[in-house]
C-alpha cells in the first residue's frame, strides 16, 4: 500500500527539552494507533505531522509534499488536540461556523457542514449554548466535530476518547471505523490500550522521543525475544496436561492459576507447542474450555517494551 | 518473628472522639500563614505599637515619681481608658489589622474553592459549622494577639508598675471593655474576610478586595461628607463605624456626632449578609455537577 | 451489608437525578457504571452524606444516611474525580491533615500518612509540595488521602482518568490489592469499562436515575453457542470438516473464525479434527457478551 504520511529523521526539541528524536516512518491509510507514556513525545509527533510546529531536523510530508508552511495541505487535515482549546464565550454553533469560515466555505456550505458535523457527534441540541457551559464530554465531542467538519482525508485525533462516557466512546470508535472504510487516514492516540485494540492492530509506540515499535501488534509481539510466549489452557485436568509438556525442551516454564483450572505454559517455540497440543488433548480426553495467549496483546507489548 | 507482607495494611489505632473537630483546620491555617513570604517580617512589626504603648505605661509610672521636676502637670501619658482606646481603636491599629487579615484570611476559603478541596473536607466527619469555625479561629488567633492580648497585658503591667490596685478601682469596667471590643472587632473582621474570601477563587483578588473595600469605603465616606456636609455619610466608612462603636465601648466621645448604635447596626447588617452568602457559597460547591 | 439503600429519590430543582434507586451490596469490588448524567455522582454524594435524599432511606456500614452522616464519613474513604488538593502543604502534611480531620490522633495520623504514601508509590516525593505534583502523582495522592483513616468502604470516582498505560496498570493493581482484603469494600465509578472488568466482580449500571442492570459480571455475561478460533495450517480443510458437522463459520478480517455450533455439539470435535489434520489451534474461546455489550443493552442503545 502507498504511504500517506512520510517522515524522515524528524526531530524536535523545545529549548533543551526533548520532544522527538530522529523519527523516520511511513503511515498508510487506515487507522494507526499512537501510544506511549506521558511525555513520550506523542503530541509533539502529532503536531509535527500535521504541520503545526516546525521540526528542528528532518521533514514530514503528506503524499510527497512537505507539510511545514504548506497551508494548501491543511484543508486536508483534521486535528483534534488533547487540551481544551475553545473560545469559551462562543456557542458551539458559532465556534464551528467560525472555524469553517477559515476554510473559505460559502455561508450556506458553512452551515450545512457545521450541522452535519454536530449531528454526527450529537451536539445539535446544544449548539446554541456557550461553550463555557459544556460538560467535559460535550467539549470532547465538539473537538472531534471541528476536526471532521471540513471533510478531511487525514484525521489526527489526540486522546479523542478522554472524558467520554462508555456510550460516547463506542460512538467515536464506530465513527473512526467508518472513516477507515471510506479509505481515509486516521491517526489516533489513547492511553487506554484496549480501546486502541478495538480500533486497530496497527500501532506506533513512542517512548523517550523515539519510535519503539511500529506495525501489527502480533507481529511486534513475535519480535520481542526477551519474553517467551505464554499460552493459557483452561481445562479439566491441567496437571496431567502439564506432565506431558514438562519433558519437552521448548517448554521453559509451567504454572497453574490459583483456581487450579488453568495451565500456563511458557514456550520459546509456539509452533511446536501448538502442534503437540491437539493430539494430547484427544489422547488423554481432556476437556478444554479455552486456549488463549495472555501476553499476545497490546498491554503486554507495551509492558515489555516500556515497562521498568 | 513476624513479617510484613507487601500490600495494604490496616491502621490499628483508635479514633479520638474529639470535642474540637475543627482544631486541625485552625492549626494548619496558622502554620500556613507563618510560611507566607513577608509575614515573618510583618508580624513582628505589627506588634511594635504594643511594645511602644507598654513602654509608655512604664514611663508614665516613672513620670509620677519625678513629677516634682515639672512645673505644670503633664497632659500626656495619662493611663486611662483613652490611652487604651488610642491603641485599640485608632487608625494605625485598624490598618495593621487589615494587613494581618489579608495575610491570614484572604486564602482561607478562596484557596479551597480554587483547588476543589471543599469536598476533601466534607468527605470527613466535619460539619459545615466546624469548617467555618476552624477557618474563623485562624483570624481570631491573629487578631486577638493584636487586641485582646496587649489590652489585658497593659492592664496587668499597669497594676504591677504602679504596685497598687488604684488604677483598677478607678476603671473597674476597663478589662470588660477590652474583652468586649476585641471580640467585636475580631468578629467583624472574621465575617468580612471570610465573606470576601468565598467570593473569588483567586487569593490575590480577595486581598485586593479586603484592602480596597476598607480603604474606599473610608474615602467615599469622606468625599460625601465634604460634598453634603452631612455626618451620616460616615456610616459608609468601615473605619468610622468601628471607631464609633469602639469609642462608645471605652466610653469616650465618638469621633462623629451621630449615634454610635447606627454604626453597630451597619456592621451587624454586613456580618449577617456575609453569613448568609457564606452559607450559600459553601453549599453551592457540594451540589456542583 | 455495607451498602443498603432503598428507593432513593433526588432532584436538582426540576431535573430528576435519582428516581428510585435501591441497592443491597456486600461484595468486594463493585463497579458503578452509567452514561453521563445517569446519577452516579449524585448517588455517591448521597451515600457519603453530602446530600440528603428527597425520598427513600438507606444505611451505609449500618449507619443511617440521613441521621448519621458524620459516622458514615468517618469509616468511608472518598477519592473525588476532579483534581483537588490543599496548596502549600507537602504530601505528608496533606495526608496527615486529612487523617486528623477524620478524627485520628495527630501522631498516629502522621505515621499512617507515611504508610499510605509508601503504599501508593509516592515515597520519594512525599516531602514535595503538592502543587508541584504531576497529574498522575496527584491522582495517587487522592488515593492516599482516601486510605489514610483505614476506611471500611471506599468510593473511587474515575480513579484512572488521564493516566498513561503504566500508571493505569499500577493504580488498578493497587485497587485490586485493597479490595482483596475481606474487610474492605470498594465502589468504583468509571467510564473505562476495561478498568471495571479488571477490578470488579460485580456491577451496577445506572441510567436516567434508575438501576437498569446489576449482578456478578460473570453471570450477567451471556454464553453463546459460538466459538472464536484462530488456526494455523490447512484452514480450508478445517472449515470443510466443521461444515460437515453442521457448524456455521464466519471469518473476520483479522483472521478469527467464528464458529456457530449446532445444539448438542461436542466440543472435543474441534480438537479431534485438529489432531487428525495437524492443524494448530492458536486461540480457542467460547464467545461471551462483553461488558460493553451488557452496558449498551442495559442503557438501551445498539
Amino acid at each position: 500500500m502507498k504511504s500517506v504520511i512520510e517522515t524522515e529523521h524528524l526531530s524536535k526539541w523545545y529549548g533543551n527539552v526533548l520532544g522527538l528524536s530522529d523519527v523516520s516512518l511511513q503511515i498508510e491509510s487506515g487507522i494507526t494507533g499512537i501510544l506511549g507514556p506521558n511525555g513520550a513525545g506523542k503530541s509533539t509527533f502529532l503536531k509535527l505531522i500535521s504541520g503545526q510546529i516546525k521540526p528542528n531536523i528532518g521533514t514530514s510530508a503528506i503524499k510527497g509534499e512537505r507539510i511545514w508552511n504548506n497551508y494548501r495541505l491543511f484543508s486536508n487535515i483534521g486535528f483534534c488536540p488533547e487540551q481544551d482549546a475553545f473560545y469559551e464565550d462562543l456557542t458551539g454553533w458559532q465556534f464551528m461556523t467560525g472555524l469553517l469560515r477559515l476554510f473559505h466555505f460559502s455561508p450556506s456550505e458553512r452551515e450545512s457542514r457545521a450541522r452535519e458535523a454536530l449531528e454526527i457527534v450529537e451536539l445539535m441540541e446544544d449548539k446554541d449554548r456557550i461553550i463555557k457551559s459544556y460538560s467535559r464530554g460535550m467539549r470532547q465531542r465538539l473537538k472531534v466535530a471541528q476536526a471532521i467538519a471540513h471533510d478531511p482525508e487525514i484525521i489526527i485525533l489526540d486522546e479523542p476518547l478522554n472524558g467520554l462516557d462508555p456510550l460516547g466512546r463506542r460512538k467515536i470508535i464506530r465513527l473512526i471505523k467508518t472513516y477507515k472504510s471510506e479509505g481515509r487516514t486516521i491517526i489516533v492516540s489513547s492511553h487506554v490500550l484496549p480501546e486502541i485494540e478495538a480500533m486497530t492492530k496497527r500501532i506506533i509506540l513512542i517512548h523517550q522521543g523515539k519510535i519503539f515499535a511500529q506495525g501489527d501488534i502480533h507481529y511486534i509481539r513475535d519480535l520481542i525475544e526477551a519474553h517467551p510466549h505464554i499460552v493459557s489452557v483452561k481445562c479439566s485436568d491441567p496437571r496431567q496436561l502439564a506432565s506431558k509438556f514438562i519433558q519437552e525442551d521448548f517448554v521453559l516454564n509451567v504454572n497453574f492459576s490459583s483456581a487450579e483450572d488453568t495451565l500456563l505454559v511458557e514456550t520459546n517455540n509456539r509452533d511446536k507447542f501448538f502442534s503437540l497440543l491437539p493430539p494430547l488433548i484427544v489422547k488423554h480426553n481432556i476437556e478444554v474450555e479455552e486456549i488463549t495467549s495472555p501476553d499476545d496483546n497490546l498491554q503486554a507489548v507495551f509492558d515489555y517494551l516500556v515497562g521498568k | 518473628m513476624t513479617i510484613k507482607e507487601k500490600g495494604y495494611t490496616h491502621w490499628d489505632g483508635e479514633f479520638l472522639d474529639k470535642k474540637l473537630p475543627w482544631w486541625p483546620i485552625t492549626r494548619y491555617g496558622i502554620k500556613l500563614t507563618f510560611r507566607k513570604k513577608f509575614f515573618k517580617l510583618i508580624f513582628p512589626m505589627s506588634l511594635l505599637p504594643a511594645v511602644v504603648f507598654l513602654a509608655g505605661i512604664y514611663v508614665s509610672e516613672r513620670l509620677e515619681d519625678f513629677k516634682f521636676m515639672f512645673r505644670e502637670s503633664v497632659p500626656f501619658l495619662q493611663i486611662n481608658p483613652a490611652y487604651f482606646k488610642t491603641y485599640l481603636v485608632d487608625n494605625f491599629m485598624l490598618f495593621i489589622m487589615v494587613i494581618i487579615v489579608i495575610f491570614c484570611g484572604a486564602g482561607l476559603i478562596s484557596d479551597d474553592l480554587k483547588h476543589n478541596s471543599l469536598q476533601l473536607y466534607f468527605a470527613r466527619p466535619l460539619k459545615k459549622r466546624d469548617y467555618f469555625f476552624g477557618k474563623t479561629a485562624v483570624i481570631v488567633f491573629f487578631l486577638f494577639i493584636l487586641t485582646l492580648v496587649p489590652g489585658l497585658v497593659f492592664i496587668i503591667m499597669k497594676l504591677i508598675f504602679a504596685g497598687s490596685f488604684k488604677f483598677f478601682l478607678s476603671y473597674p469596667w476597663l478589662p470588660l471593655a477590652v474583652i468586649g471590643y476585641s471580640i467585636f472587632v475580631t468578629a467583624f473582621f472574621s465575617f468580612y474576610v471570610l465573606f470576601l474570601s468565598s467570593l473569588s477563587k483567586n487569593r490575590r483578588y480577595v486581598a485586593i478586595l479586603i484592602f480596597g473595600i476598607y480603604l474606599f469605603s473610608d474615602i467615599f465616606g469622606a468625599v460625601f461628607y465634604e460634598y453634603f456636609h452631612n455626618h451620616y455619610f460616615s456610616l459608609i466608612s468601615l473605619r468610622a463605624n468601628i471607631q464609633q462603636v469602639g469609642a462608645f465601648i471605652f466610653s469616650q466621645k465618638t469621633p462623629y456626632p451621630i449615634p454610635w448604635f447606627y454604626s453597630l447596626l451597619v456592621l451587624t447588617a454586613i456580618c449577617v449578609l456575609a453569613g448568609l452568602v457564606l452559607k450559600k457559597k459553601v453549599r453551592g460547591v457540594e451540589i456542583v455537577k | 451489608m455495607s451498602i443498603e439503600v432503598k428507593d432513593i429519590h433526588f432532584s436538582y430543582g426540576k431535573i430528576k437525578a435519582l428516581d428510585g434507586v435501591s441497592l443491597d451490596l456486600s461484595q468486594g469490588a463493585i463497579g458503578l457504571l452509567g452514561p453521563n448524567g445517569a446519577g452516579k455522582s449524585t448517588l455517591i454524594r448521597i451515600m457519603l452524606g453530602f446530600l440528603s435524599p428527597d425520598g427513600g432511606e438507606g444505611r451505609i456500614l449500618d449507619y443511617d444516611i440521613k441521621s448519621q452522616q458524620a459516622e458514615i464519613r468517618r469509616y468511608v474513604g472518598y477519592m473525588p474525580e476532579d483534581d483537588c488538593f490543599i496548596p502549600e502543604l507537602d504530601a505528608v502534611s496533606f495526608t496527615s491533615y486529612l487523617g486528623e480531620l477524620s478524627g485520628m490522633p495527630r501522631q498516629e495520623a502522621m505515621k499512617r500518612a507515611h504508610e499510605v504514601l509508601y503504599y501508593v508509590g509516592l515515597e520519594e516525593s512525599r516531602y514535595r509540595k503538592v502543587e508541584t505534583y504531576s497529574a498522575g502523582m496527584k491522582l495517587r495522592l487522592k488515593l492516599a488521602q482516601s486510605l489514610v483513616h483505614d476506611p471500611k468502604l471506599i468510593f473511587l470516582d474515575e480513579p484512572t482518568s488521564g493516566l498513561d498505560p503504566q500508571g493505569r496498570t499500577e493504580i488498578l493493581e493497587l485497587i485490586i490489592d485493597i479490595s482483596s482484603k475481606k474487610d474492605i469494600q470498594v465502589l468504583i465509578s468509571s467510564h473505562i469499562l476495561p478498568d471495571i472488568e479488571m477490578t470488579c466482580s460485580y456491577v451496577v449500571i445506572l441510567n436516567k436515575g434508575i438501576v437498569v442492570s446489576e449482578g456478578e459480571i460473570s453471570k450477567l455475561k451471556e454464553i453463546r453457542d459460538l466459538y472464536e478460533i484462530k488456526v494455523m495450517g490447512e484452514a480450508q480443510v478445517f472449515l470443510r470438516k466443521l461444515k460437515d458437522l453442521k457448524c456455521r463459520v464466519e471469518e473476520t478480517e483479522d483472521g478469527i473464525l467464528k464458529v456457530y455450533t449446532p445444539p448438542n455439539y461436542n466440543r472435543q470435535e474441534f480438537f479431534r479434527i485438529a489432531a487428525e489434520e495437524k492443524i494448530q489451534l492458536r486461540h480457542f474461546v467460547r464467545s461471551q457478551s462483553s461488558l460493553e455489550d451488557l452496558f449498551a443493552e442495559a442503557v438501551g442503545v445498539d
